[in-house]
């Protein structure tokens, strides 16, 4: 039992890392039904961005808590501006085109970022520093829970929580509802489409950098590449729930999270890839719009 | 559209007409295949430069046989499918022994094309695999995984008595086989092995394997593949509670694998060939000197030093039968050499081109984060 | 038909092809025999991609059950490598038409991201050794040459033939599904599917059609790739391949010969060409791919379709 909730533990620490990245695909789908391929680049981008400031503040700043908030303030903020730049210049000038093309843009950034990196920072792995977080571990009848794990899941609650709560609640939100919905409608009720996706960029792209800043601080060692890896991971969770669906995204990355612990922990490690994407086949056959996702008329 | 193709076909049979080229008359050709780009880069270089400098050095005495030695390089990226076109690019060119290639996977791609073309092969790659099928011109100059397995085994079983052990490996095939290898010694050897898998490298999220291996209570992990990964598995053992002991294969002997550990590293164990600055040979000494003062630098690895022996070796046995014919080469070599004073001890080949004997160590890495010896033959 | 113009082209450019490999060391003829593989299963996932105009991202997993098929049968059975030609091309085939026929009529998108899935799931078989033949994450190594009438093909410039053929015969087949009823109805299927069906033609039956026949296609070239490199490894089949097959047809000009080969050229032979700038290229390539969309969105060679008449717009 304690075996069984151990992976469950694994599964949603995890998880909510997928989560995290999920929201950013989902939400750019929801308002230019574009797959950000960059999206996975951008977060491993975050983790190399906090790592370097991490190690500017550690000789300055003695308290940990402030070099860790302070990490990913800044973060946040510098993605954000990379993912609107990214908007301007990879998506925007290509909105009339074929969708392919913006596809194609995509992949272009997305091996841009990520070669990027490579050529800043090389292609051996960078570490973060163990210390940053205290090593506290709790053993809650046989199930071993780390601060680290904990700060992951509560942050990323936290995190979900009021983004569902903007969207729904908000002016702003409504606003990124209706054009997700008809951009165009929308355009005729007076929104700023354009303002509305610059703001889904930056929600996006700030969401991104906690997950990848997350990866650094739990796994520490980070890599150029490590984009693709957890993007399409967190792309799929996305599709899951239901992509364009907000509590979609946080749904399919807890569930994939949890579903990937279980078959490496159950089944075969070898084939927990695998399966994670025949799951995904099999949902895009019986039901394309995922879990969560409604079913609607194909506009004609 | 038609008569382009006949005019192709025709093409084609021209070119097979002066396919064939001339030996070479003057020069005696060697070649290097060698990640030069990549991954590997670094690895790579240090055998070209090596080789080089033993060829310099060679020439300056006047050659061999009265010839001067030219050396062809070509570079294979650590990449299987490149590793071919190398190999056929190296036999057009004419050479007669090829040093390389670094990585098991590149040298086992390019070996059919060295026999069918009957040249010499010299590789450092250590998949069992690669003296598997009968080719009289391969000659591997390292320690195979079968021996590092064959001392992990007896290191396992004699020395630290482990009576559960959990083995993981990662997909690539040097990874999978010398962690198959060391689970099949472990086995002869009446150990007991608990727990057998894969994990994805770079997947950074081991904890659902690990919290499955716990399940079966081991007394110790053994992983057989990269630092990258090996850090990681330490660290999130200890995150999971599990007090299991950590040997690590010899990929996961890097300084990176501490800090990746953090202070998990502590107690770990890893088995590894010696450093080259270990060697206690004088030739080594001698070679690490001119190599120093032609580059400023130390060569890459120790595994330089035994492509290093693998061309030392070829050399002398050109010397010794008078001849460029491999097929006079490789039987002397096969046969006749024996106890041949190498970089990394004495070299000497059996019938299948396997290296006899190795020279495996095991290391605690300690609370100062150093590594101490606590085993060796 | 052919213009005159095109016939010029067409001639010009497999004149060059075959005098070319008389001109090139090995290593570039190495390189130049890899352009004609690759352009060979470009133009065939065009058949599907820029033709019926169905997102497919995985086609690598038709070049490499082709390889892989070739290279199982001669390495473990020592079937002759000719012998193994029908194999590679019937099991692709089959196989793509079982993938297809629940996923065809899935919109752009979904049909994306379940090929992707597809391909995932293709190439983490090959790394798990199924059935213990494919090798592992090695693969298979020693893939013999193959021999006609008892002389072996296996130089370099032997094997650039094989490839030349390999593409002119893909060539032959585009000509004529261009010109044929089929080649027609995918067309009208690319512009609107729910039109042409509504015209009674048979989308779903067009559609397996073209996967059926792009992915045998890609299994032949599967065939030389494996004699190329007498290797095959799951890498060379991976999801990125894949990807790399999408963006050339893209980047060139989706259902433009031109374009594509023009696309193979642009993004697999000008990154061998600067190979000493080693990682920066792909850096250069990523701003590459962002600024040929916005400038060609069709690609750089986009297909023509005869001009629609100017009184057709309204201004």
């Amino acid at each position: 039992m304690d075996i069984f909730l151990q992976q469950l533990v694994n599964g949603l620490t995890i998880g909510s890392i997928y989560a995290l990245v999920a929201l950013g695909y989902t939400m750019v789908y929801g308002v230019l039904k574009l797959i950000n391929f960059a999206h996975g680049d951008l977060v491993a981008l975050s983790a190399y961005i906090g790592l370097v400031i991490m190690m500017q503040l550690i000789g300055v700043v003695s308290s940990k808590a402030v070099i860790i908030i302070a990490v990913f303030i800044f973060t946040a903020i510098i993605i954000s501006i990379f993912g609107v730049l990214l908007e301007r210049m990879a998506y925007r000038p290509l909105r009339k085109a074929p969708r392919l093309s913006a596809v194609v843009s995509a992949l272009g950034a997305s091996l841009l970022i990520e070669n990027g990196i490579m050529l800043i920072w090389g292609p051996m792995p960078k570490i973060f520093p163990a210390s940053i977080v205290p090593n506290i571990n709790w053993n809650v009848g046989g199930v071993y829970i780390s601060l680290m794990q904990l700060l992951v899941l509560v942050i990323s609650l936290i995190l979900m929580i009021i983004l569902y709560f903007f969207v729904n609640q908000t002016k702003l939100g409504a606003a990124m509802r209706a054009s997700a919905i008809d951009q165009d409608a929308a355009r005729l009720m007076g929104i700023n489409v354009d303002k509305i996706i610059v703001t889904t960029f930056i929600i996006g792209s700030s969401l991104g950098s906690v997950g990848g800043l997350f990866i650094g601080m739990y796994y520490r060692g980070i890599y150029f590449n490590m984009g693709w890896i957890y993007g399409l991971n967190a792309f799929v969770a996305a599709i899951i729930g239901g992509i364009g669906n907000i509590p979609g995204a946080m749904l399919g990355g807890m569930l994939l999270g949890v579903f990937n612990a279980f078959i490496s922990g159950y089944l075969s490690s070898s084939w927990a890839l695998a399966l994670t994407y025949v799951l995904l086949i099999v949902i895009m056959i019986f039901r394309p719009t995922g879990i969560l996702g409604e079913r609607v008329a194909e506009k004609v | 559209m038609l008569r382009k193709g006949l005019l192709g076909a025709l093409a084609l049979i021209v070119t097979l007409m002066f396919g064939i080229q001339a030996m070479a008359g003057g020069i005696i050709k060697i070649g290097v295949q060698a990640p030069i780009t990549g991954k590997f880069a670094s690895e790579g270089q240090s055998i070209d430069k090596a080789v080089r400098l033993i060829v310099k050095q060679y020439n300056e005495k006047g050659g061999i046989l009265g010839k001067k030695i030219k050396v062809y390089t070509c570079d294979d990226e650590g990449q299987a499918q490149k590793a071919a076109v190398c190999a056929r690019q190296l036999v057009d060119d004419g050479v007669i022994a090829v040093i390389g290639s670094y990585t098991s996977t590149c040298a086992e791609a390019a070996e059919p094309i060295y026999y069918r073309a009957g040249v010499l092969q010299t590789s450092d790659g250590t998949s069992d695999t690669l003296v598997k099928h009968g080719y009289w011109t391969f000659f591997r100059n390292s320690s195979p995984n079968s021996a590092e397995a064959a001392f992990t085994a007896e290191f396992f079983i004699k020395k630290q008595h482990y009576k559960r052990i959990a083995a993981i490996s990662d997909y690539s095939t040097f990874s999978t086989d010398l962690t198959n290898a060391v689970v099949k010694d472990i086995k002869k050897l009446g150990g007991n092995i608990v727990y057998k898998g894969k994990i994805t490298s770079g997947a950074q999220n081991f904890t659902p394997i690990l919290t499955k291996i716990k399940s079966f209570n081991p007394d110790v992990i053994y992983f057989g593949g990269y630092y990258t990964d090996g850090g990681l598995i330490r660290a999130q053992m200890e995150q999971l509670g599990i007090k299991a002991d950590f040997v690590g294969g010899d990929s996961n002997d890097n300084p990176e694998f501490i800090k990746l550990a953090g202070k998990a590293a502590v107690g770990a164990y890893l088995v590894n060939v010696p450093l080259p600055q270990m060697l206690p040979y004088d030739t080594a000494k001698k070679f690490l000197k001119a190599y120093k003062a032609a580059y400023h630098e130390m060569p890459a690895s120790i595994w330089t030093l035994f492509n290093v022996d693998g061309l030392r070796a070829i050399l002398y046995s050109i010397e010794q039968t008078k001849s460029t014919n491999t097929k006079k080469i490789a039987y002397y070599m096969h046969n006749k050499l024996k106890n041949f004073p190498g970089i990394t001890g004495p070299v000497e080949w059996n019938k299948n081109g396997e290296r006899v004997g190795s020279a495996y160590m095991a290391y605690r890495i300690g609370n100062d984060l150093k590594y101490h010896i606590v085993y060796r033959h | 038909m052919m213009g005159n113009k095109q016939k010029i082209l067409y001639g010009g450019f497999l004149l060059i092809l075959i005098v070319l490999p008389f001109f090139l060391n090995s290593r570039w003829e190495s390189v130049a025999t890899t352009f004609l593989i690759y352009s060979s299963v470009a133009l065939s996932q065009d058949i599907v991609l820029g033709r019926a105009g169905m997102f497919d991202m995985g086609h690598a997993i038709f070049f490499g059950l082709g390889a892989y098929s070739t290279a199982i049968l001669n390495t473990v059975y020592g079937v002759p490598i000719l012998l193994t030609i029908p194999v590679a091309i019937i099991l692709p085939l089959v196989f793509g038409i079982i993938l297809a026929a629940p996923i065809v009529h899935l919109r752009g998108d979904y049909l994306l991201v379940t090929t992707i899935g597809f391909n995932i799931v293709f190439t983490q078989a090959l790394k798990n050794n199924v059935f213990g033949l494919t090798g592992g994450p090695n693969g298979i190594f020693g893939i013999a040459s193959p021999s006609l009438f008892g002389y072996s093909l296996s130089s370099q410039t032997a094997i650039y033939f094989m490839a030349f053929f390999l593409l002119l015969l893909t060539l032959f087949i585009i000509r004529n599904l261009e010109t044929s009823k089929i080649g027609r109805a995918l067309h009208y299927i690319n512009e609107d599917s729910l039109a042409s069906e509504c015209v009674g033609i048979n989308t779903r039956f067009y559609r397996l059609y073209s996967f059926g026949l792009s992915a045998a296609i890609a299994g032949l070239a599967g065939v030389v790739f494996a004699v190329q490199f007498s290797a095959v490894s799951p890498e060379a089949f991976n999801f990125m391949q894949s990807v790399l097959f999408f963006t050339i047809v893209l980047v060139g000009g989706p259902s433009s010969i031109e374009g594509v080969l023009l696309g193979t050229f642009f993004m697999f032979v000008l990154p061998e060409m600067f190979r000493q700038f080693a990682e920066a290229r792909y850096l250069v390539f990523g701003i590459a791919m962002i600024l040929i969309m916005i400038w060609r969105p069709k690609g750089i060679w986009p297909a023509k379709f005869g001009r629609i008449p100017k009184y057709f717009f309204k201004d």
